[in-house]
């Protein structure tokens, strides 16, 4: 007997990709926005898949061990004195912080490399690196809020945290980077 | 009784993967960074795609591999490359809703560019253009990524490692670089 079916498979996801896809689309509106800022400084591209994967990905590891741990027990879907919830957001909080310092080093080099000023090429370091702890912030809210809510409401957080956390992370991400290279003034 | 959950056990394996991933996506930054030419003058408005067409890529690679690790763990799927029917059935609807999806995305950026901006080639152009892009990169990577979700999910538990935290982390980041050099590839084809 067959377990999977087609049909149904194409017709649970659409929807949800959908939602996804009108969700991205705003990332690519505000891209599309700053096309002037973009061909002024093509770097930016060049940090938008590392912003948005780093993000994405620390979501997803945060809320896979959320959820795993709401489904175990040993996290209850509250804010006070939830351990398990304050080992994981400081081991969040750590991980972003060296590896947005490691890339954001990596970005300074690159840029330094390819003939951009010593001063200008710190400053863009910078804005990568305040950005990606401005979505770090924002992502583990979003993901604390999600698993939560989906747990409390009687849904599987499984089904519902991740796909939230990439998509709304991915809008995040671009938000992030375009306002601090803003804020710096790059 | 709980157990002790410590900072420096999540922190110190999760920290090498993620640097890994963080490396690969800056290949695709640099494949993105190569477009510019063709957001900013030949095709102003494609820019508008590239977030859904990686977002699209990530939730559909993400669900297969999500259904492949619960299917091989419940033991629904043997863990032997060979095309078993309820493989087929997973990849077939993978690329299926690659197709559509892909497809929805370009009329909604057409529709986002038609809105938003004053555009430079006729409307027909532009949207024949964009819909083209938006269903090659989509089939195209879907094909490619779809195949290596399944060997990744197939091959990680027959060597003993739970596929749920192999597949999806390797396929986001894989997928992200794959994605963004099939819409590149699809951009110099069609405009």
């Amino acid at each position: 007997m067959a377990i999977y079916r087609v049909k149904r498979i194409v017709l649970e996801s659409f929807p949800v990709l959908t939602a996804g896809m009108i969700i991205a689309l705003a990332a690519g509106y505000m891209l599309n926005s700053s096309i002037q800022k973009i061909a002024e400084l093509p770097m930016i591209l060049m940090m938008i898949p590392p912003i948005n994967g780093i993000g994405g990905n620390i979501g997803s590891i945060l809320g896979a061990r959320l959820t795993s741990a709401l489904h175990l027990g040993t996290l209850e879907p509250r804010l006070r004195g939830q351990l398990v919830l304050q080992k994981n957001m400081a081991a969040s909080a750590l991980v972003s912080f060296i590896i947005f310092l490691l890339i954001g080093a990596i970005f300074f080099a690159i840029a330094y490399a390819s003939g951009i000023p010593i001063a200008r090429s710190f400053s863009l370091a910078l804005a990568f690196f305040i950005a990606g702890i401005a979505l770090t912030t924002a992502v583990m809210f979003v993901t604390i809020t999600s698993a939560f809510v989906s747990f409390r409401g009687g849904l599987d957080p499984d089904n519902v945290v991740i796909p939230i956390v990439t998509s709304i992370g991915d809008v995040l991400g671009v938000t992030c980077l375009l306002v601090a290279i803003t804020i710096v003034g790059v | 009784m709980a157990r002790e959950v410590k900072v420096r056990s999540i922190v110190a394996p999760g920290l090498s993967i993620l640097f890994l991933c963080a490396l690969i996506e800056l290949g695709a930054g640099k494949v993105f960074e190569e477009m510019q030419e063709y957001f900013i003058t030949l095709l102003p408005g494609l820019i508008v795609m590239v977030p859904p067409l990686l977002g699209l890529r990530g939730n559909i690679n993400g669900a297969l591999a999500s259904r492949l690790g619960t299917a091989l763990n419940a033991g629904l799927i043997e863990p032997r490359l060979a095309l078993s029917a309820e493989i087929k059935v997973n990849l077939a609807s993978s690329l299926i809703l690659s197709i559509i999806a892909s497809a929805t995305i370009g009329v909604f950026a057409f529709g986002v560019n038609l809105l938003t901006s004053a555009p430079t080639i006729g409307v027909l152009e532009l949207m024949v253009k964009l819909i083209a892009i938006a269903v090659f990169a989509g089939f195209l990577s879907g094909l490619i990524l779809v195949l290596l979700t399944v060997l990744v999910a197939i091959t990680s538990y027959a060597r003993g490692w739970d596929p749920d935290n192999i597949t999806s982390p390797t396929m986001a980041t894989i997928g992200d670089f794959v994605t963004i050099a099939c819409i590149y590839l699809a951009v110099l084809l069609v405009v």
